[in-house]
């Protein structure tokens, strides 16, 4: 076991992986000689040379079509956006080649896109969304969502193993904020929910950094017993887990950092409504990004992104219904 | 429907603690009711099958209306009319009120039911009061009241009478955990009727501050948030009785200073609170200004030889209750203190009598201990004035010494603000009653 | 290098050919000296006329473009692609106006050659992206005619049982990648195959076709610079057709796109599309150098889509005299030409292709429709599922 940050356990993942499988690469802008933008792949070209750390044109679309090329061919490219806001420039080769390849061909496609999500440090528009529904919604891309630095190494491991494109949203605002145990060498961690905090009286879903947001509201609420279930997994979304979570508690918040419209929240939302009717003694609550662009004034981006005291009034106000 | 009370003409019933064929016995509670001065348990007059409730839960009748019918003739342990088997009651007979109350009032509670003891149909559908008893398709409201998804189901699957679960939800709704606790306390066979008094007062509506975000979506009610909830009865009755009282008399506040020194240095000696002292005080004085000791109706000033004080109790948010110390010129300080703490106590446990809570010529409140230093107290029908004593604060005040040299000094000051009826009586008046009484008190015998 | 590469190269031409790649190809020479080209035709390479006109001085019409690199058999094998593709599309065409074939359906008659000659070029180990003109290339990697008409029919036996229709099918197991809509997003992901040799040092090569339409999205230039920038062994075959549905090239392009190249590092060449072993050569020697770590090439082959966009479009907007000019230039009719006077029995060849397809709507027509209830499967995979190789048809491999 090492202590280590969120970023520091994604970098683990795929040294480990590169060093035990050469059919693995990391691609992306800056990766190589700079090391990345956030610094993930610092030192990476140096242990494996430019070849398998590339660094590649600015071209998203690129980026994800030749990673699909060289993944059919039996390579295992982990590609990276620089912003998850720039994979609407790849979105086409995503959705449209990537994801219904197999379906169609079936020829599997093993790409793993990471995406560093989320705003919360003036951003600004185009550097803080949380793109996974786009990408939920396209039948064949599977998206996970660590929330912790375990689940992050476990979670990557496990998606350069996968032989379908996998899409990894790491969020950029929990990379050196979030700090844990973190097992040495390599481990796979299941694409399933993971219960946070075992509780009865209410249940808050939620993934990614919100996760933490959810644990900070409810540590300490008028004694509540309240529950926080983190999801990991989007594609496939671990319906056994949310159910299990509502029949029990019976209450659910359910608190998405992305826009509230038809986010990953808002399928939960139906499925609970439609599976666990017989469980609910209360309405199920949302708490999301209102429905606009993440604006760059902290007082306007704190005043979208979920807070603490939001998640926990929302939880409170259910608890007393 | 009893009269709780002389004044009372209307009362409410708040639950029935004993379905449509329950056995039950003379004396035993029977039902929960709510007056606009007390809330109260009814207990059945005789032993016998409650054949048919009348008034629902959540109806208001007239005193004297009858409530239900209970059959006396019939037998324990013979087959609940909801088993199939034929009831044992016979036709229902009215029956007159025969002031055999245990309270204050006539009680007519439930009709007695004599009739040879044969076994025949009942008029009406007996079925019908069966209210809740199974759940089984039933839909979402019982007694008027909704239920969640989980609630139903926990209820159809441990046959459960929902209306019988006390809700510790918002507005009173039940909850899974009220269903748990039910259940948990054996479905109700060890169910707090006796112990806990039917009334309580309903949760504070809290305002939640919700941060108002973008894109909340439309509703019909106001755009601020808040919560909602209706006010109590007894909220309402103390309502009405405000807005009459500001409606008849012609209040006005006279507020008057009071040194409160000697008397906080004989409290401690006394070993009581300040409210005593004032009260033994407003007795003297009442005794001497009698035209404040007095009740005014139809232009009719009644004054009288007794102080019956009233002292306002609070009953936390859920309102406030005036016991009456009748005859109270007839008590010390210690003795006032002990009736205070008695009533007090009392009224929070819902345990006063009617007689206790009426027949006052004079009221004191005293909510100074919260903080406040000056008030304008709403006077207590048909009295015609009521004295707020305010928190007793330390403020610098000026000092004429014999020589007629001023100094500041440190007092523990207090304000006395009587509201009074200007039909019954002036300014004047009401000026000098209160330095006459803040002259007592300033001159309080010490050592 | 060449001699150095998996190439199966017959001993005696060894010499000829090495001498040959040192310069002598004249690839990039090409597209220096084409000034002016007439408007719609292009001439083959300088090298291959000259190439033509060496042995005898007159114009001899049997003699091929690629010179000795076709045998007998290759060519042959060349024609009969063309046959079979057109007698597929010809027998798929009445089948859809007969209601067998549900959606659309798109043909490449008149184009037979851009895609028989260039895969007839790549090894069984390279790797194609192939188009909805390109069907010669799937026949020539090997996939059975049956499956083939299963697929335009959306039987369970197609090769995508019935998951996508028409031509967007790639068999897997024949080293073909299947098509998406989105056109040219094709040229990356050849990129990317190309990228894979180059990572694990592979004489391999990837190859992928596009259309004249195709080269005004981004991808088409995302694919152009990484491949020039990476020197990645990849060959872009554009077809220019001269139209894209509707719209003439004068509306896509204001450069001739086969200039472009050369803006992303790397030569274009144009080349006769209706004359398939001229495709077939300037393919071969595409595929050198990108095999000797030259990088990429951009051939141009220049056609004309003698059918509508698809079966129902009767395209209308294309002047008939284009057509006219363009039916003398049939590629099937050319290759016959070439051949016959070389003793081969085209009528014997014609015929047994039609036994074949024949036998192939049969067989197609007898499979059942895929099965409702298996819709939502296999929309993940559980385990790899990954190109594999198909024989190499060149008798140069």
């Amino acid at each position: 076991m090492a202590t280590m940050t969120y970023l520091q356990a994604i970098s683990d993942a795929m040294r480990e992986e590169m060093r035990a499988d050469e059919r693995v690469f990391v691609m992306g802008e800056d990766i190589g000689v700079f090391g990345g933008a956030f610094k993930v792949t610092d030192g990476f070209i140096d242990e494996f040379g430019a070849e398998r750390v590339m660094d590649t044109p600015l071209a998203e679309s690129a980026i994800v079509g030749t990673a699909i090329g060289a993944a059919v061919e039996g390579l295992r490219p982990i590609a990276e956006m620089q912003f998850s806001d720039f994979v609407s420039c790849g979105f086409d080769q995503l959705v449209n080649v990537a994801g219904k390849m197999f379906y169609r061909q079936g020829l599997s496609v093993n790409i793993t896109v990471r995406l560093p999500s989320g705003g919360g440090f003036s951003g600004g528009p185009f550097h803080s969304q949380n793109p996974e529904a786009w990408f939920m919604h396209a039948p064949g891309l599977k998206v996970v969502a660590p929330s912790t630095a375990e689940d992050a190494k476990g979670l990557l491991i496990k998606a350069i193993r996968d032989p379908n494109p996998v899409i990894f949203m790491e969020h950029k605002h929990l990379y050196r904020r979030v700090k844990g145990e973190v097992p040495e060498g390599s481990y796979e961690t299941e694409f399933k929910a993971r219960v946070a905090r075992a509780g009865s009286d209410l249940v808050v879903i939620a993934y990614g950094a919100m996760v933490h947001t959810a644990l900070e509201a409810t540590a300490d609420l008028d004694g509540a017993s309240v529950e926080v279930l983190d999801l990991r997994s989007l594609v496939p979304m671990d319906t056994e887990a949310i159910l299990a979570s509502v029949r029990k508690c019976s209450k659910v918040v359910i608190v998405d950092e992305a826009n509230q419209m038809c986010a990953a929240g808002a399928q939960v939302a139906a499925l609970i409504a439609e599976h666990a009717w017989e469980d609910l003694d209360g309405p199920v609550v949302r708490v999301a990004t209102p429905d606009v662009p993440i604006p760059f004034s902290p007082t306007l981006e704190q005043a979208v992104l979920p807070q603490v005291d939001d998640v926990r009034e929302a939880v409170r106000e259910l608890l007393d219904f | 429907m009893p009269q709780m009370g002389v004044s009372v003409a209307e009362g409410t019933v708040v639950e029935w603690k004993k379905r449509v064929g329950d056995w039950v016995e003379a004396d035993e509670v029977i039902a929960a009711i709510s007056t606009d001065k007390i809330d109260t348990d009814v207990e059945a007059p005789a032993a016998g099958r409650l054949h048919e409730i009348l008034v629902h839960v959540g109806e208001t009748v007239d005193v004297g209306t009858v409530m239900a019918l209970l059959a006396t003739d019939a037998k324990p342990g013979e087959a609940h009319s909801s088993e199939g088997t034929s009831a044992a009651a016979v036709a229902p007979k009215a029956h007159s009120s025969d002031g055999d109350a245990s309270s204050g009032g006539t009680s007519e509670a439930a009709a007695a039911l004599d009739a040879p003891g044969e076994a025949g149909e009942l008029q009406g559908d007996t079925t019908a009061e069966h209210a809740g008893s199974t759940q089984e398709g039933a839909g979402l409201r019982a007694g008027g009241k909704r239920y969640s998804p989980v609630v139903m189901r926990m209820a159809a699957e441990h046959d459960v009478d929902l209306t019988r679960i006390e809700g510790t939800g918002r507005g009173g709704r039940v909850r899974k955990q009220d269903v748990l606790a039910f259940l948990e306390t054996g479905n109700g066979a060890d169910a707090p009727m006796h112990i806990e008094s039917p009334y309580k007062p309903d949760a504070p509506p809290t305002p939640k501050k919700r941060m108002q975000r973008f894109g909340a979506p439309a509703s019909d009610v106001a755009p601020m948030q808040g919560a909602t909830a209706p006010l109590s009865r007894m909220r309402q009755s103390i309502g009405r009785a405000m807005v009459e009282s500001l409606q008849t008399a012609a209040t006005c506040t006279t507020i008057v200073e009071a040194d409160m020194s000697r008397v906080d240095a004989a409290r401690k000696t006394l070993g009581v609170t300040y409210l005593p002292m004032i009260a033994r005080a407003t007795i003297d004085t009442l005794r001497e200004f009698t035209a404040l000791n007095a009740t005014l109706a139809d232009n009719t000033l009644t004054t009288y030889d007794g102080v019956h004080l009233g002292i306002a109790v609070s009953l936390g948010t859920g309102g406030l209750i005036v016991p009456v110390i009748h005859d109270a010129q007839e008590l010390s300080v210690e003795g006032l203190a002990q009736r205070i703490k008695d009533l007090g106590a009392r009224a929070r446990e819902n345990a006063l009598t009617p007689d206790e809570v009426r027949g006052g010529s004079f009221t004191i409140t005293n909510p100074g201990g919260y903080g406040s230093i000056i008030a304008t107290p709403v006077i207590n029908q048909p009295q015609v004035a009521i004295l707020d004593t305010e928190a007793i604060v330390k403020r610098p005040v000026v000092i004429t010494d014999a020589q007629g040299n001023d100094s500041i000094a440190i007092r523990k000051m207090t304000y006395l603000c009587m509201s009074w009826d200007h039909r019954a009586l002036d300014g004047a008046l009401a000026a000098q009653f209160l330095r006459a009484l803040a002259d007592r008190l300033e001159t309080w015998p010490v050592g | 290098m060449a001699t150095e590469g998996k190439g199966n190269v017959a001993e005696g031409e060894t010499e000829e050919r090495a001498s040959r790649l040192a310069g002598e190809t004249g690839v990039s020479r090409e597209t220096e000296e084409r000034a002016s080209r007439p408007e719609g035709e292009t001439g083959v390479s300088r090298e291959t006329e000259e190439r033509a006109s060496r042995p005898a001085g007159e114009s001899d019409v049997t003699a091929s473009p690629a010179g000795e690199h076709l045998t007998l058999e290759d060519r042959t094998g060349l024609l009969r692609a063309m046959l079979s593709m057109r007698g597929i599309e010809e027998r798929a065409m009445m089948l859809y106006r007969q209601g067998k074939v549900p959606g659309s359906f798109y043909d490449g008659f008149g184009q037979e050659a851009v895609s028989a000659g260039p895969a007839w070029a790549m090894h069984g180990h390279d790797r194609l992206c192939i188009l909805h003109r390109d069907l010669a290339a799937h026949l020539i990697r090997g996939v059975a005619p049956a499956r083939i008409m299963a697929q335009y029919m959306g039987r369970a036996g197609g090769i995508t049982g019935g998951r996508d229709g028409n031509v967007h099918f790639g068999e897997r197991r024949v080293g073909c990648v299947g098509m998406v809509s989105m056109l040219p997003d094709m040229m990356l992901v050849a990129a990317g195959l190309a990228m894979a040799f180059k990572l694990r040092a592979e004489q391999r090569a990837a190859l992928t076709w596009f259309g004249d339409g195709s080269t005004s999205r981004g991808d088409f230039h995302e694919a152009m610079n990484w491949a020039g920038v990476q020197k990645l062994p990849v060959i872009f075959i554009l077809e220019n057709n001269q139209y894209a549905y509707s719209t003439p090239t004068t509306s896509q392009f204001a450069v001739d796109p086969v200039e472009r190249a050369a803006a992303y590092g790397f030569p274009g060449v144009s080349v006769d599309g209706n004359d398939v072993e001229a495709t077939f050569e300037v393919t071969r020697q595409a595929r050198e150098r990108a095999i000797a770590g030259e990088g990429p090439t951009l051939i141009e082959a220049v056609t004309m889509r003698m059918h509508g966009h698809a079966a129902h479009d009767d395209m209308k907007y294309v002047p008939a005299e284009q057509i006219e000019e363009w039916r003398r230039k049939d590629p099937i009719d050319r290759q016959v030409k070439r051949l016959e006077p070389l003793g081969v029995d085209v009528v014997a060849l014609r015929s047994g292709v039609k036994a074949e397809i024949d036998a192939a709507v049969a067989e197609a027509l007898a499979m059942a429709m895929p099965d409702g209830e298996t819709a939502t499967e296999r929309l993940f995979a559980d385990e790899p599922a990954l190109l594999e190789d198909a024989e190499s048809r060149w008798s140069g491999f």
